[in-house]
């Protein structure tokens, strides 16, 4: 547990922590763009695939401010502002390990949709 | 205020990936994996393998999804199409991001789940029927909230005023309660009437 994290995994661990709050049901996995997949077949170029739901820009500077946007869906019987805060703090702590203690943390939490 | 930082980006990223970086088709990947196709490529690429990864974490949502909504009764197929739907049809359309909680939170929810949330508690009032529901954040810069504009069909007979007060009151106990957005007004508008005697058996949505 004393590693440190690389970028990749960082993201990962920030994925992880999300999706394990009460009321979230899964992190915005460009879920219609998956399920549109699946139905269609449209002849299209693409990247290579981001982890979903989580964008992370690590500061130029220890110092610096980490932006961190997470998209997710909410359980619809939550409360979105709730487990939009719950998200944020889960956040908030993961980054806390790899993050400067002079650094910012700054966490964008958007509730793309309620199931 | 100006108290929300700015807005997050408008998911305007093109992750169209239907064809992995190995060539194969994503939707071929799915087939071949539920297919259990004897593939040595499938086990070897890691794109491949990312995104059988993928299909499984999907699943495993709508089994939790399952276990959270039906809590051991019978499964609806159709039901839980509807929802999966849902999800889809706001990806699509999600309409401007709006501001959760209290200012500066930076707390977003889209504007289309919210409006969903909202059209419901609307037709809680008996015989209304939720139509266009447009939010925008206020452009009071020291206020803050969403305002509402909805429009509704009314059932013939009532007061309409009264019943607007309805609306209204119910929307904002919703756009509280459900979703923890500040709404700054509501502005309910009838667009037509309807025979409640005629309709007051047809189901909703």
């Amino acid at each position: 547990m004393t590693r440190t994290s690389t970028p990749a995994t960082l993201v990962e661990e920030i994925a992880r922590a999300v999706t394990d709050v009460p009321g979230v049901a899964f992190l915005k996995p460009d879920l219609a763009g998956r399920l549109r997949s699946a139905l269609a077949t449209p002849e299209r170029t693409s990247h290579t695939a981001a982890p979903p739901g989580v964008r992370l820009v690590r500061p130029q500077h220890p110092d610096g401010t980490w932006h961190i946007d997470i998209k997710l869906v909410a359980y619809s019987r939550t409360r979105a502002v709730d487990v939009a805060r719950a998200a944020r703090r889960a956040v908030t702590t993961c980054v806390a390990s790899a993050a400067s203690e002079n650094a910012t943390v700054r966490v964008t939490v958007t509730v793309t949709g309620m199931i | 205020m100006t108290a929300h930082t700015d807005p997050p980006n408008t998911p305007t990223d093109a992750t169209e990936d239907e064809r992995l970086p190995c060539g194969r088709l994503l939707s071929e990947v799915w087939t071949a994996w539920e297919d259990q196709a004897d593939d040595p490529h499938l086990h070897e690429c890691p794109h491949c393998g990312a995104a059988v990864h993928d299909l499984d974490q999907l699943q495993s949502a709508m089994s939790g999804l399952r276990e959270e909504s039906w809590d051991g009764a019978a499964p609806d197929a159709a039901s839980l199409t509807r929802r999966v739907m849902d999800v889809v049809r706001l990806e699509l359309r999600p309409g401007r991001p709006l501001p959760l909680g209290e200012p500066d939170e930076d707390l977003w929810v889209m504007e289309a789940v919210a409006a969903r949330k909202l059209r419901a508690a609307a037709e809680t009032v008996p015989g209304v029927r939720a139509g266009s529901c447009r939010l925008r954040p206020s452009p009071e810069q020291g206020e803050g909230g969403v305002e509402v504009r909805m429009e509704i069909h009314a059932p013939s007979g009532v007061a309409l005023a009264a019943l607007a007060d309805d609306v209204r009151a119910q929307v904002g106990h919703a756009a509280d309660r459900d979703l923890g957005m500040p709404v700054a007004s509501v502005d309910i508008r009838v667009t037509d009437l309807i025979d409640s005697s005629a309709d007051g058996q047809e189901g909703r949505d």
